[in-house]
């Protein structure tokens, strides 16, 4: 009997080994012939919205390729979907063994640049002189700008206001402040009556790095913040040691929720959702969960309103510039067999996805859109007016950054609102790591 | 008559009650650490019927006011998932068995069958197991990727049975000490084979801790993710941990559908776990060939 | 018996096919990342050999050190614990009414992946709604601290969850061990007039010895190479402050993109559990093993 089992689980090993070498050969039929014109192609395209979450990205996604295989019969394009944290580390992995996929998502400027300098990405300025030319919204494509070189599509386009709880505004006669000393009123008043002033998840650490890019942009103004992240000024510089000393006084005056650095955003997020806290500051991409989520009950929708991060009395900021910047976007592998085929398949995913988007999944997309004839929620429609408005947009930190020095900063993040570190400790931890580089 | 009657026959009416507070009080502990240990499976059910906004707002353990199956609906038609469980499945048991088997015949001959190497490869078994997952995975891509092994189940199988093997011995070293040997030598003496011994003799004495380590194996080898994610990318040979993914989206999370992706996960391994753990118990009285 | 038991051919057929498999699979990315660690790599480009660089930079590392401390701290707990389970694990396996169905339920836990223990976990901490503070401030408790977010707190807090899921691991493994020590033992010792705690210490530990030595190893080297909840339910933080030896890998290789030094730290991390397990094997060793008879 025993020897009946042995002798099964070495022919299942063999016949498992067999079936690894019988797939192997359809993989080469399907990649083998892409030169040839006309001939059977397979693109692999990986991304990450699921269908359970992000059912109205995955929608798009599968409406788009299903359009583009019946117009391009020779073409198959075949997907693989994971989540957020899986995709940077697969993406990772296969890259380590050059074989990324065809046509993949990708971040900006920090995350982009060591698959540039590997030369991982295919550059695709081509694209951008085409079909696509003058259809992105300014300041998108640059963030994907290498050394001259664009190097991915975006596809997404985010700022970051502030959302604020108008219902508990009223209860405590506040309005949405408009002067940072205004703010610092609200914040009081709702500590005094024991309502949290602000839902804060800072375990995830980009998000409390919003507060600090905020605040040293309106202390120091944009200029300041592009140079010290580059490297041409020092962190040390009055005005950004101001906005760090500033992140501690909130922690101080008891602004944000009760153990934020050990709460997800999503954590936070719920606090703001239940009425808990008052104000939440998130990029645009909140904005499902704030006018059509159905979800989430009408009278807390309802109840949303935003305001823009206030200026600071004598500060180089203005209250116009903001915080933000293009989401994912579409990169083309240098090395894909089927190089032509996913640039083209890019191309076309690029111009159909801003419309759909915005109506389907509630996507501010990177490429213009004409609003007016859409029929979206208030919010949107205000979000879209003071996007035209921006005087300027400020990358995220953590995407602007090298992946080193992004590192450095996010635990610096932490450590400031945890008061773990002192503004100054702040300063040289930033300074010394933008200096190293990545 | 047992020898526990005789021992509280002997014992003055005094100590007798004590004895019946200690067991009552032995009881009352026993009984609060079960229901604490069910607590997470009751959580993780009402969990499970819960959308976001009950998830984070309702206490843990409230009963949800409209309980939401549709979460396990969702979960249903949000595709593949019976290809994932149908994988998961063959790729645990076929894992699972190759693991225990070929780590008993390794504790044998390291236990009991006498060369040289023997302590250096139990050595070399040893240090695999220090080694963090992490490190492994751009290594054992790329390896899998030369011999033309990625995206094929075979890459988790092998990868499943190289990683538990470690543990897997350790555990039998320990109860493979402590086997007599007296059984053995007279087996030898009959003129019994290596293999007719081990097969016929120690493989069964061995049977309790073979179902311990099984179900170790198979725990492991269920909720595995990374090593999936990292080799697999065609749909049809993900497996269910890939199902809670499903849920993850770049901004939001569903945590309702996950918990019941879970709930559904949970389910095969319970069964299995608790016709194993019988198992454990049988051990010794199916071994005894002596007498 | 010494002929049959050292036939060559039989070794080999029982032990190649698995070292071989080890060798493939474990240790051809033990040897590179050995080698990875000698390199400044991003994980993408080329590779620059920098020789000792990395191994120097990490014995200045204070980040790594904490770590490591944090590693061994988990470490020590769960060999206390390791006490704790092997007396429950004597209870269970006693011959109580009852006691097959509150082994099963003991185990159950066990069986849930880290995702759900981490969630069900983050439930219990939440400073405000948590299971632990509403308990705590209905006992009038005021302000009960954010166990996640407090750094002084932050490493116990999570210690408690990872020693709990990994409870019904030993208790299983214990479990399987009293059982397999024959009855007629334990009875020919009470019929000697032997008290249970007398037979529990000087017939049953003598006997799972062995199995307790592995444990006690196991617990040790899965320690100091833990990581799953620590990475979900702090990722490290607050500042460090439940940062482990292999969350710190990771975040060095995957978010740092400093792949070189990522591995580094994995080898240290090796050769800190390969010197734990020596000084283990050493302070256990002993001259014979104890058998059943």
């Amino acid at each position: 009997m025993f020897k009946k089992w042995t002798v099964l689980l070495l022919t299942l090993c063999l016949v498992l080994v067999a079936a690894g070498c019988g797939s192997k050969n359809e993989n080469e039929e399907n990649n083998g012939g892409a030169a040839e014109a006309g001939a059977k192609v397979t693109v692999n395209f990986m991304h990450l919205w699921p269908e359970g979450v992000s059912a109205g990205q995955n929608k798009i996604v599968n409406q788009i390729i299903n359009e583009y295989q019946k117009e391009h019969t020779n073409v198959t394009i075949k997907q693989e979907v994971l989540d957020n944290e899986q995709y940077k580390n697969k993406l990772k992995v296969l890259s380590a063994s050059n074989q990324l996929p065809d046509v993949g998502v990708t971040w900006a400027a920090g995350f982009l640049q060591p698959y540039v300098d590997g030369k991982l990405f295919a550059p695709v300025d081509d694209l951008l002189g085409g079909e696509l030319k003058d259809k992105f919204v300014a300041g998108t494509t640059e963030a994907y700008n290498i050394g001259g070189s664009t190097y991915a599509l975006p596809l997404e386009f985010n700022i970051a206001p502030v959302y604020y709880n108008k219902a508990i505004f009223e209860k405590y006669n506040l309005k949405a402040p408009t002067t940072y000393a205004e703010f610092q009123n609200v914040v009081k008043t709702l500590v005094d009556n024991g309502v949290a002033p602000i839902a804060l998840g800072n375990k995830d650490r980009w998000t409390g790095s919003l507060w600090y890019m905020y605040l040293a942009e309106r202390f120091a103004g944009q200029e300041t913040v592009a140079k010290a992240i580059k490297g041409e000024e020092s962190f040390k510089n009055a005005d950004l040691t101001k906005a760090a000393t500033e992140v501690q006084k909130l922690v101080d005056d008891k602004a944000f929720v009760k153990g934020f650095n050990g709460l997800s955003n999503e954590e936070a997020k719920s606090e703001f959702l239940n009425g808990n806290a008052a104000m939440y500051l998130m990029g645009t991409w909140e904005l499902p969960n704030f006018t059509t989520n159905e979800d989430i009950p009408k009278e807390f929708r309802d109840s949303v309103g935003f305001f823009k991060f206030p200026a600071v009395d004598g500060g180089k900021g203005n209250a116009n510039s903001w915080v933000g910047g293009p989401g994912v976007g579409l990169f083309v592998s240098e090395n894909s067999k089927v190089k032509d085929e996913a640039k083209k398949f890019v191309e076309y995913f690029v111009s159909k996805w801003g419309e759909q988007s915005v109506t389907g999944a509630g996507v501010i997309p990177a490429t213009k859109v004409d609003t007016s004839k859409l029929q979206l929620p208030q919010l949107y429609i205000d979000l879209f007016n003071e996007m035209n408005q921006a005087s300027s947009i400020t990358l995220f930190a953590d995407v602007q950054m090298k992946a080193n020095a992004a590192e450095t900063h996010l635990n610096m993040i932490q450590a400031l609102f945890g008061k773990a570190a002192t503004p100054e400790k702040f300063a040289d931890e930033h300074d010394a790591a933008i200096k190293k580089g990545s | 008559m047992s020898v526990g009657q005789m021992d509280a026959g002997a014992m003055s009416p005094k100590a007798a009650f004590a004895q019946k507070i200690g067991y009552a009080i032995l009881y009352i502990v026993l009984i609060a650490v079960a229901v604490l240990q069910l607590f997470p499976l009751v959580w993780l059910l009402l969990f499970s019927l819960k959308n976001n906004q009950e998830v984070f707002n309702l206490p843990p353990f409230a009963i949800p006011t409209h309980p939401r199956w549709e979460n396990y609906q969702k979960v249903w038609e949000a595709g593949n998932i019976d290809v994932y469980f149908l994988n998961s499945v063959w790729i645990t048991v076929v894992s699972t068995l190759l693991t225990v088997v070929l780590a008993s015949l390794v504790t044998y001959a390291i236990t009991r069958m006498k060369w040289k190497l023997s302590s250096l490869v139990l050595g070399l078994f040893m240090v695999a197991m220090m080694i963090p997952v992490h490190s492994t995975l751009i290594p054992l891509f790329s390896m899998f990727n030369d011999v033309n092994l990625t995206d094929k189940p075979a890459s988790l199988i092998l990868t499943y049975v190289a990683f538990n093997m470690p543990i897997t011995i350790m555990i039998l070293l320990g109860f493979y000490y402590a086997l007599p040997k007296e059984v053995e030598e007279a087996a030898v003496i009959d003129g019994c084979s290596v293999n007719r011994m081990f097969f016929r003799i120690v493989f069964p004495m061995t049977s309790s801790v073979i179902a311990t380590t099984a179900i170790i194996n198979m725990i492991y080898n269920w909720n595995e993710f990374i090593f999936v994610n990292t080799f697999i990318s065609s749909d049809k040979f993900k497996t269910l941990t890939v199902g809670v993914q499903n849920f993850i989206g770049q901004y939001t999370t569903d945590w309702g559908a996950i918990g019941a992706t879970l709930m559904i996960s949970i389910l095969p391994i319970l069964i299995t776990f608790l016709f194993l753990s019988d198992r454990i118990v049988e051990g010794i009285a199916a071994g005894s060939v002596k007498g | 018996m010494d002929k049959v038991m050292s036939n060559k051919k039989m070794i080999a057929l029982y032990v190649l096919p698995s070292l071989l498999l080890i060798l493939a699979v474990v240790y051809i990315p033990i040897v590179l990342t050995g080698y990875y660690g000698l390199n400044e790599w991003n994980g993408i480009g080329s590779m620059k050999f920098v020789g000792l660089d990395n191994y120097q930079r990490l014995l200045k590392d204070s980040v790594f050190w904490d770590s490591a401390k944090h590693s061994l701290l988990l470490a020590v707990f769960s060999l206390i614990s390791l006490i704790v389970y092997l007396a429950i694990a004597m209870v269970l396996a006693a011959k109580l009414r009852g006691a097959n169905l509150f082994r099963k339920i003991y185990l159950i836990p066990m069986l849930l992946s880290s995702v759900a223990i981490a969630q069900l976990w983050l439930k219990i901490y939440h400073p405000t709604s948590g299971i632990m503070n509403t308990l705590l401030e209905s006992l009038g408790v005021d302000n009960p601290p954010a166990w996640l977010a407090e750094p002084s707190l932050v490493l116990f807090a999570l210690f408690i969850p990872i020693l709990w899921q990994y409870a019904g691991f030993y208790i299983l493994i214990y479990y399987a061990a009293l059982k397999n020590i024959p009855t007629s033992l334990e009875e020919a010792a009470k019929i000697d007039g032997a008290t249970s705690i007398q037979i529990a210490y000087k017939i049953k530990l003598p006997l799972v010895m062995e199995v307790l030595k592995v444990t006690v190893v196991l617990a040790v080297v899965g320690s100091l190479k833990y990581f799953d909840l620590i990475y979900v339910m702090t990722n490290g933080g607050p500042n460090g402050a439940s940062e482990v030896m292999a969350s710190y890998m990771y975040r060095t290789a995957f978010k740092s993109y400093d792949f070189g030094y990522g591995s580094a730290i994995g080898f240290a991390l090796l050769i800190i559990c390969l010197v734990a397990t020596w000084v283990i094997r050493k302070l256990t060793e002993t001259k014979d093993t104890i058998q059943y008879s």
